[in-house]
Parts: structure tokens; sequence; C-alpha cells
């Protein structure tokens, strides 16, 4: 590469947002990966962050380019990721610029190659690196510390599943990378399924009904008194929330009643739709720590944290249970960081010590990894030029990239 | 023997048979209902595209680069069209598929999936999602009272086709 510093584009591209930016910029954007398509509005389709435009967002109809988290639907992403280029956006000039691009991990070989040539004969970036996020997210956590931990391990819980990866020296240790098929999507689609039984129908309502679990939903750390409290009446029914639904006339973002306004026999003069949360704002994220309450047969994070730790040799145990990370969207639940803390204090033996870091932003915390890594020295031996992409093709990639 | 008896032991044998046929049947039908409704979570939406049956004015899907500025060699041309076919049109199955196909040892997708916790599972109530003791003999889903089990024999209780 030549000696001028070319900008890099960080795009850390996520099933449900693409946080994306350049590492010039203190925080990325936060952009949904999709196109939507609303009832209200017969004439156009929404791209990414075009969805700030429209007014009414009931009954909301998405189009992802993910399925399992995985890439598979290119027609959508193409549409979206020229959208985040597009002046409208990011204004991106590809000659000159380097991109940084996420990708899930085992991600297929085809899925690969294809962002390979898309990047690099569609787009024709300047040059590319193709990383997993949370090895970004595990490089910048050690450069961080006073002391370089000589391990870790990236939980990475977001919209399609939930990855939890120990790294050795900045490796990442294969053998221990283990995946939850739970993650937000489950979630909300959970929520959707139980308040449509047992209140009101919102299963077209992603959009509203994903709002109400960031509002509302938390990680119980005494779950069973939590269900006995969310069991009482009146004032002692501490759990109980009532919630405002949306309109997008008078109103146009739903929010919990304050609790001076509530009223416990769910009468409200105003007419407003309201959906009542009681064990709901607990049991739904529990799945993400048993997920066999909704009859799926897997471990929940913290059981899994250990699976994956004792995957590895175990001089490295300690290291890695004193360097928990959590990231991705579901680390934002209020609890999730003290509950994974104490469901792992609980299964990890007594003599090692168990420290779990969430930082400030679990979401872009692995964008902010990218641009740090972006900035260290080495960081031109990370990618692949375009002419080293002409030159020898999908090979180079493949070699160069550790995915 | 007598043919009699014999004759009885046949239909005895029989209908236990049946009863037993009754009740496998039964269990696949469980599981097939919980499968869907595991499957019912990974859904993007619920409700048809609203522009399904509208005529869009830009119906055409983003064109691979034909405005691109750099002259597109027919090599590439090619090349496009193929990967629009072989790969741009592949669901994530038929990917998974192909990966296994590939010999490669090691960990993979596969491999990389939590098995089933070691904890006992915890039960709660198919209506109003409290803890719940009992199970329903028609269906095996779980209640917790008396109110419970009429809301759940009237409402969901056999009542979801497979
Ligand atoms: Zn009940
Ligand atoms: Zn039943």
């Amino acid at each position: 590469m030549d000696g001028k510093m070319a900008p890099v584009l960080v795009l850390d591209n996520g099933a449900y947002t693409a946080k994306v930016g350049f590492s010039t910029e203190k925080e990325p954007r936060l952009i949904p990966n999709c196109v939507m398509k609303s009832k209200a509005e017969r004439r156009k389709t929404f791209v990414g962050n075009q969805i700030d435009e429209c007014k009414d967002l009931s009954g909301l109809f998405y189009v992802l380019p993910f399925q399992k988290g995985y890439l598979v639907n290119w027609d959508v992403q193409r549409q979206v990721w020229d959208h985040i280029f597009s002046k409208d956006v990011l204004n991106v000039n590809f000659a000159d610029t380097v991109a940084m691009v996420t990708e899930p991990f085992f991600n297929f070989t085809s899925i690969q190659e294809s962002m390979n040539e898309i990047f690099f004969e569609e787009y024709q970036f300047k040059a590319l690196q193709r990383a997993n996020g949370s090895t970004w997210s595990a490089h910048r956590y050690s450069s961080a510390q006073q002391k370089k931990p000589l391990c870790c391990v990236v939980v990475d819980t977001g919209y399609s599943f939930t990855h939890i990866t120990p790294y050795c020296r900045g490796k990442k240790m294969k053998d221990g990378i283990r995946r939850l098929n739970v993650g937000g999507k489950m979630l909300t689609n959970h929520l959707k399924e139980i308040i449509s039984y047992r209140q009101l129908h919102v299963l077209d309502e992603t959009y509203v009904m994903n709002q109400v679990k960031e509002d509302v939903c938390y990680v119980s750390s005494q779950f069973y008194r939590d269900m006995e409290t969310a069991k009482l009446r009146g004032k002692d029914n501490t759990v109980l929330r009532d919630y405002v639904l949306p309109d997008f006339s008078q109103i146009k973002r739903g929010y919990v009643k304050p609790l001076e306004e509530m009223n416990y026999a769910g009468k409200y003069k105003g007419g407003e739709q309201i959906i009542r949360m009681a064990n709901e704002r607990f049991a739904v994220p529990e799945v993400l720590f048993h997920p066999s309450d909704i009859g799926i047969q897997e471990m929940g994070i913290p059981e899994a944290i250990v699976h994956a730790v004792e995957a590895c040799p175990e001089e490295m145990h300690p290291h890695m249970y004193m360097n928990i990370i959590l990231t991705g969207g579901n680390a934002l639940l209020s609890g999730f960081k003290e509950r994974v803390f104490s469901d792992l204090r609980a299964l990890v033996p007594q003599q090692l010590e168990v420290k779990v870091h969430q930082p400030d932003h679990p979401i872009t915390y692995a964008w902010e990894a990218g641009v740090a890594l972006s900035n260290t020295a080495g960081f031109d031996k990370m990618l692949v030029t375009r002419q080293q992409y002409d030159e020898y093709g999908q090979n180079i990639c493949s070699e160069k990239f550790d995915v | 023997m007598s043919s009699k008896m014999a004759d009885k032991k046949a239909r005895e044998s029989g209908r236990l048979r049946d009863a037993d046929k009754r009740r496998v049947i039964d269990n696949i039908t469980r599981l097939k209902r919980q499968r869907r409704q595991i499957e019912n979570l990974e859904r993007d939406n619920f409700h048809d595209d609203p522009h399904a049956n509208l005529v869009l004015v830009n119906k055409k899907l983003p064109q691979f680069s034909d405005t691109n500025d750099s002259p597109a060699t027919k090599k590439k041309k090619k090349t496009r069209g193929d990967h629009f076919k072989q790969r741009f049109r592949k669901n994530f199955q038929t990917l998974l598929e192909e990966e296994q196909l590939s010999i490669r040892g090691g960990p993979n997708y596969l491999t990389a999936q939590v098995p089933p916790s070691e904890y006992p599972e915890r039960k709660f109530c198919a209506v109003c999602g409290f803890p719940s003791n009992y199970t329903c003999v028609t269906c095996g889903a779980r209640y917790c009272c008396v109110r419970c089990l009429g809301t759940h024999q009237d409402t969901r209780c056999l009542k979801w086709t497979v």
C-alpha cells in the first residue's frame, strides 16, 4: 500500500442492524439491514434508515438479507449496501477506500467468495479485510487492559443467534466456539406470540413489539421470586407495567405508563391501547438462559460459556473466566450482566475467579474495535488489495482472512 | 390352545397394538407441534407482503452494476450471470448441505451448536406463563390451575392443526 493513509470504512454487518462508518468517526451509524414495507405507504419501500421517513410503522413488513444468521438474500443486501455507500449516507469513494467487513463464524465458503467478489469486482474497493466481529472485540479488549490478558471469552448475543468464542493471545480457539440458536429475533417473536394469545393480536407488529421488549423486558436475578411477585394484585405487584402502544397519529412511540398513573384495574379513560406486562417482562429474556423454557433443547448462555471454556486446554481456564466480554444487543437487557455473572459463579469451580465485563456500548463494541484495529501497526498486512485480488483471486483472501 | 383362545389373544394384542399406535402418533404429533412452534419463532413476518399484489414501478431489483464506471468486460458479465444463478439464489439449507458435502475436518457450523442443557427442564403454564404442575392428558401442554386448563381446552388444545 502507498504511504498516505487511505480512508477506512468499517462495516459490522449485522443480520438486523449494520453498524457502519469511517474509522475517523467517533461512532458508527446504525442502519437497519433490511428493506421494509409499510401498509400505509403503498408506493415505496424503505431501504435501511429510510424507515426514519415512514410515519406509520404498524404492520411493517420486513425483507431481510440474512437467514439463520447467514447472508443469503444478495438482492436485498445489495440494496442496503448501495444505499449505505451512496451520498445519502456515507458517500464512499471506492477506489480510495479500505473496507473492513464482519461476517459470522463458520461462514459458508460460497458466501465468502460472493463477498470478495462484490467488494472487489462490483464496488471495487481499494483493499479489504473480512473478519469475525468477536475477533475485533477480543483484540480491542486485550489492548485496552493495563496488563494484557492471555485469554478472553467474547459473548456476542445478537439478532439471529448467540456465539461464545474463547481467545488465546488474540487467536480464536476454534474447538471452543459455541452457538446457541437463540437471539433477539426469537425473544421478540416469543413475546409477540404470548401477548397475542393472552391479550391482543400483535403478531404483525414486529417493530412495535421489539420496542416493547427493549422498553420493559429485563433479566431477572431471582426468577421464582419475581414469578411470585408477578402474581400479586394491586400495588404489591411491583413487576407489573402497562405499556401504551403507539397509534402513529397521537402517540408516535409506545411508552411505559408512569407508575403514578397506573390503574391496576387496567382501565384507562383515554382509550389508548394497552399491553399489560407481568411475567412476560422477565420470562421472555429468560430464554437466553433457559432455551428449553420454549422447547429449544440447548444450553443457556452461562452453561454454554462453561462448555466453550472446557473445550480449551485446562491451563487457559483461569484466564478465560477472568475475562468474559458481553457484546451484542441482548447484552443491553437490564440485569443481563449480573445474571451471567451469578449463574457463572455457581457453575465455575470455586477456586477460579470469574469476571464479566460489559462495555458501555455492547452493540457498537465490535465496530469500535474494528476502528481500533485499523490504527494498529501491521494493519496493512491484514488486508488484501484489489491488485492482489486481481492477480491471485479468491485464494489470497482465504489465505489471509482469519475467518 | 383352543382356536377360541388364540382368537381372543389375537384380538387383545391387536387392541393393544392399536392403543400403542395411537399413543405413538400422539407423541409424533406433539413433537411436530413443538417443532412448528419453534419454526414460527424464526419467522421474519407473520402476515403477507402488503405490496404483494401491487405492480411495483421499480420492480427490478438492483442490477449488478450496469452503471459501473469502469467498463465491464465480457468475462465479468458472464461471471455475474453465473453467480446470480448459482450462488446468489441459495437458501440457508442449500448452503449448509453444500458445506457438509465438501470434506472438511475440524470444528464447523454443526459442531459449534451447544448440546442440550444438563439441568432439568422447567415447566410453565401454556396459558398464563406461571410455573405449572400439571400436564394436559390430551395434548401434553402444561397448565397451572383449573381456570387455565379450561382456557387451554377452549382455545389451543387439539385445535392447532399440524
Ligand atoms: Zn396458568
Ligand atoms: Zn391440551
